[in-house]
């Protein structure tokens, strides 16, 4: 947690050091520290903040491609704003991408992790070995080959459409965002399983034990012990879920390019085809300030609910 | 052994159920079953990749392989060889760029008295957050001002996209080490060179190893950033290449199969041969002290 509060004492104390030069009793800031700190902070100041500032500047002008206003381009106040608030698919993208960060990428991640995690604790050891190193090697596979393998397993005659008894039927066109969000689930759900994995290994053994005793059954001893004593890696799970899905965008460009017809058109690829397809980078710009905003606004919800979670006990550290 | 021996008073006649666990409970099957049925959802769609980069007259369609090596002779020309390298330089550089930068920072935050530490970690915590899709057009916008648009500046772009986390997890790894190591080599008059290069480098290295290899898939798998940030077709990575591949009039299923498999190859190999540090490393909590 981070104290902003300044007690009296302090300030006296820091009167005296204005008098009598430097504390000895206080670690002092060392000009070597900003040697250290030099590289990465222009790194990130240069290439992460002046960007995400300039681009919140853009996102009001009309800025284009190419074409006059390429160059020559001017500020032009909340005319993007307005552009953006009677922008139709703008706002069914908005429900396209709670649908893949939050539906797919949150809730669903999550809960295959979980479910991979705790199966994996009574499994036989060669399912054990085979089921853990698919995930993980799904988790570890390029975007661009996971869009390959789904574009495949999902397109006319693919192995998905095969199983279920429609050959003929192109799944990826018919339920475009079904598919893809299928995808992200199948990536990410390797990592959730390795988080929950960890989790589980630090839930006490003693405390299943005496349930056990008592004869819980176990089903209550899921219920009742193991996920909340799970909880914050639940929340956190889910964050880091939501935030990665925001940049498996990829895998929706490759397999779909947000369509067919605008059905698997989420707000990054929204946000890039209006950019570098329609060729309005002033407008690209806003739609990525309000991809921020949204993740920003995901991110306070689910650290508020850790929090409201926890307020029972006393918080021992601020963790993601 | 005092409730087995209570259960069972009558010494004379051994049980035939093993004392720890019954082999097959109700909790068990439904695991394994539940598992295998995962599994299988993981496995099916990757089965093609396999099938199709070994078959002559490869398709959409999952099927058993005309067995063929030809795909990968395709997927080996030079024009694909030299996306691979691109691929390669991409993301050795961004890794150095971003873990050296990342140590540093890591270390100072660590270990020296920094002004309003605590607000510049949440700073940093929120920037690895950041999508990243929000830099695409204002970084296209200044690159393609001071003529930018090429490998080795988005190298450097694709490190300091990975740079807020890597600080994370180095961080976390300097954190883990006692201070005593470093006062006593202090005490005996150790520079500062010295007791990095000898104490901290070495102690930390799974951390460090965990940040590379992030930094190193992170570099990897980006598809839109090179896509837009460099111009020369000669210079585009793997993931862009394969995108090529896809959009073809003719495609060649079994060589982008193949290529798929070889792209992938690295990434697969270094995460399975680095897991367990990987794993180490992966402590989100207690970032902010």
């Amino acid at each position: 947690m981070v104290e902003l509060v300044s007690n009296p004492d302090a300030r006296t104390l820091d009167a005296l050091v204005a008098e009598n030069g430097a504390r000895l009793d206080k670690p002092r800031f060392k000009p070597s520290s900003l040697l250290l700190l030099f590289p990465a902070a222009a790194l990130l100041i240069g290439l992460f903040i002046y960007p995400v500032g300039y681009s919140v500047y853009l996102g009001f002008t009309n800025l284009q491609l190419i074409g006059p206003n390429a160059i020559h381009f001017r500020f032009t106040g909340l005319q993007n704003v307005y552009f953006l608030l009677s922008d139709q698919v703008f706002y069914r993208s908005i429900w396209l991408t709670l649908v893949f960060v939050v539906g797919s990428g949150a809730v669903g991640t999550t809960i295959l992790g979980l479910v991979i995690a705790l199966a994996l604790q009574s499994a036989l050891t060669s399912v054990r070995m085979v089921v853990s190193s698919l995930a993980i090697v799904a988790w570890t596979l390029p975007p661009a080959a996971i869009a390959i393998i789904w574009y495949a397993a999902t397109t006319q005659g693919g192995v998905f459409p095969v199983m279920f008894g429609y050959p003929h039927a192109d799944a990826l066109y018919d339920h475009a965002m079904l598919v893809v969000s299928l995808a992200n689930t199948w990536s990410l759900a390797g990592l959730a399983a390795i988080i929950f994995s960890a989790a589980l290994r630090n839930v006490p053994q003693e405390m299943l034990e005496a349930a056990k005793l008592e004869d819980a059954n176990a089903y209550q001893r899921l219920t009742r012990l193991t996920l909340p004593i799970l909880k914050p890696t639940i929340l956190t799970s889910a964050l880091l879920m939501t935030l990665l899905s925001f940049g498996n965008f990829t895998l929706i460009y490759l397999m779909t390019k947000g369509g067919p017809s605008g059905d698997s058109n989420i707000l990054p690829v929204y946000s890039y085809l209006q950019g570098f397809t329609f060729k309005k980078l002033g407008y690209a710009a806003l739609l990525g300030d309000v991809i921020v905003l949204m993740s920003g606004a995901l991110g306070i919800a689910y650290v508020w609910l850790a929090q409201a979670r926890r307020s029972g006990r006393s918080p021992k550290s601020f963790s993601v | 052994m005092s409730i087995t021996a209570l259960q069972y008073p009558m010494p004379q006649l051994p049980s035939t159920e093993p004392i720890r666990a019954k082999r097959w409970s109700p909790t068990k099957v439904i695991s394994n079953a539940t598992l295998l049925v995962i599994g299988a959802f993981f496995l099916l769609p990757m089965l093609w990749l396999f099938a199709a980069s070994v078959d002559s007259s490869a398709s959409w369609q999952l099927k058993i392989p005309d067995f063929t090596t030809r795909n990968y002779f395709l997927a080996l020309q030079p024009d694909y060889t030299r996306a691979l390298v691109n691929s390669l330089i991409l993301s050795l550089i961004a890794t150095i760029v971003a873990t050296v930068a990342a140590f540093m920072a890591a270390y100072s935050f660590s270990r020296q008295h920094i002004p309003w530490k605590g607000p510049i970690l949440l700073a940093i915590l929120f920037l690895s957050g950041v999508p990243i899709s929000i830099l695409i057009v204002p970084i296209y916008k200044m690159f393609s001002y001071v003529g930018w648009l090429s490998i080795f500046p988005t190298a450097v772009l694709l490190g300091v996209t990975a740079l807020p986390f890597e600080i994370y997890l180095i961080k976390n790894a300097v954190d883990a080490i006692p201070l005593d190591l470093e006062e006593a080599a202090h005490i005996e008059k150790a520079s500062t060179w010295k007791i990095l290069s000898r104490i901290v480098i070495p102690l930390t290295l799974p951390g460090i190893a965990s940040a590379a290899i992030f930094g190193f898939v992170n570099a990897w798998g980006n598809f839109l950033i090179p896509l837009v940030l460099i111009s020369r077709a000669a210079e585009q990575p793997g993931p862009v290449r394969m995108y090529g591949f896809m959009n073809s009039v003719a495609i060649n299923y079994g060589a982008v199969a193949a290529f798929s498999i070889l792209y992938s190859l690295p990434v697969v190999i270094l995460y399975l041969l680095m897991s367990r540090s990987f794993r180490a490393g992966f402590v989100l909590g207690g970032a902010v002290r």
